[in-house]
């Protein structure tokens, strides 16, 4: 069974699109809503998807160590991790299912800049981008093309094995390093991003090498 | 003047060293942080009672002043504390966030079409 793992905190908006885009190219879909104040939940269910409620926000990297474990519990061969905000096209779904099985890889890592076209904000692009790239290569040893893209595909050895302990955005670069750790297969893959919001400043940035430090120092 | 300071000061630390007495009883503290607070408070105490002393320890790392001394060791420790009070709080978030999952899997909400 292949699964949908969604993400999402106040997306009632964009978020009945979405599911609905997904069920054609998944199985099922599971939405974590992480404490939304909105209908994501309501949305969420009614539009068929399986939801599963942070009572309080605990954070992106929370919500899909929860998908994780949600898919552990159940009959699961591959987990995708999408947006609930409508910035990945669902087009995309099927042919990076086809890659990751064709290359017989554990973990499939979404790029934007392997030759899609995406509306990338100019200072993203030319100035926050190539600075994370460099920092991430170097915190985990892997080279990608992109950085903190949130579609991923990942198969049951990936999931099983990856454990999200990043709570907030510093969980994309803690999957690439558990991605080396456990020596897990890894390709890429050309997907497009629509960008709606700005998303991650610098700030953000700033945040997420903050956490990777504190986390250093966290027993368990 | 000073000598005021320094019998109020000595009535502080009093009090201070049999709260951290009681808190160990409690079992609030373990033997580590008992010991800790307790050298802390003695050695606030003799730089008090005996200002010469932080001198001759600041001379003998090069520091000028003894009262610059006891302000470098002070901003050390706060930075220290505040440190580990940070990581305290990113490892509590931690064990919210696996009772929150916790319960987010066991009420799962779905259609009976899933199985």
């Amino acid at each position: 069974m292949k699964i949908a793992i969604i993400p999402a905190y106040n997306e009632e908006k964009s978020l009945g699109s979405v599911v609905r885009s997904l069920l054609n190219h998944v199985d099922r879909v599971v939405v974590v809503d992480d404490g939304s104040k909105d209908k994501t939940a309501k949305v969420a269910f009614e539009e068929g998807a399986v939801v599963l409620r942070h009572k309080i926000n605990r954070g992106q990297g929370a919500a899909l160590q929860t998908g994780h474990e949600y898919a552990r519990l159940h009959k699961v061969d591959y987990v995708l991790h999408f947006d609930g905000d409508g910035q990945f096209d669902a087009i995309d779904i099927v042919p990076a299912f086809e890659k990751i099985q064709s290359e017989q890889a554990d973990i499939l890592f979404g790029s934007r800049f392997l030759g899609k076209e995406s509306n990338i904000p100019f200072i993203k692009k030319n100035l926050i981008f190539p600075i994370a790239r460099v920092f991430n290569r170097w915190m985990t040893g892997i080279k990608l093309s992109d950085i903190h893209n949130g579609f991923r595909i990942l198969n049951k050895r990936a999931f099983t094995e990856i454990n999200i302990k990043q709570d907030r955005m510093a969980h994309a670069t803690e999957i690439i390093n558990q991605t080396r750790l456990n020596n897990l297969k890894f390709v890429e893959f050309p997907v497009k991003v629509m960008y709606r919001e700005y998303g991650q400043g610098f700030s953000g940035g700033i945040k997420i090498i903050s956490d990777l430090f504190t986390s250093k120092f966290v027993s368990k | 003047m000073i000598i005021i300071f320094q019998i109020l000061f000595l009535i502080f630390t009093l009090f201070a060293i049999v709260l951290v007495v009681k808190r160990k009883k409690a079992g609030e503290i373990g033997k580590k942080g008992a010991f800790f607070w307790v050298l802390f408070w003695l050695t606030a105490l003799v730089a008090v009672w005996w200002p010469n002393s932080t001198s001759i320890l600041a001379n003998y790392l090069g520091i000028g002043r003894g009262t610059d001394f006891v302000l470098y060791i002070s901003l050390i420790v706060i930075f220290y504390l505040l440190f580990r009070l940070h990581v305290k709080i990113e490892s509590i978030g931690r064990d919210i966030t696996k009772v929150v999952r916790k319960e987010a899997l066991d009420n799962t909400y779905e259609n009976s079409t899933h199985s």
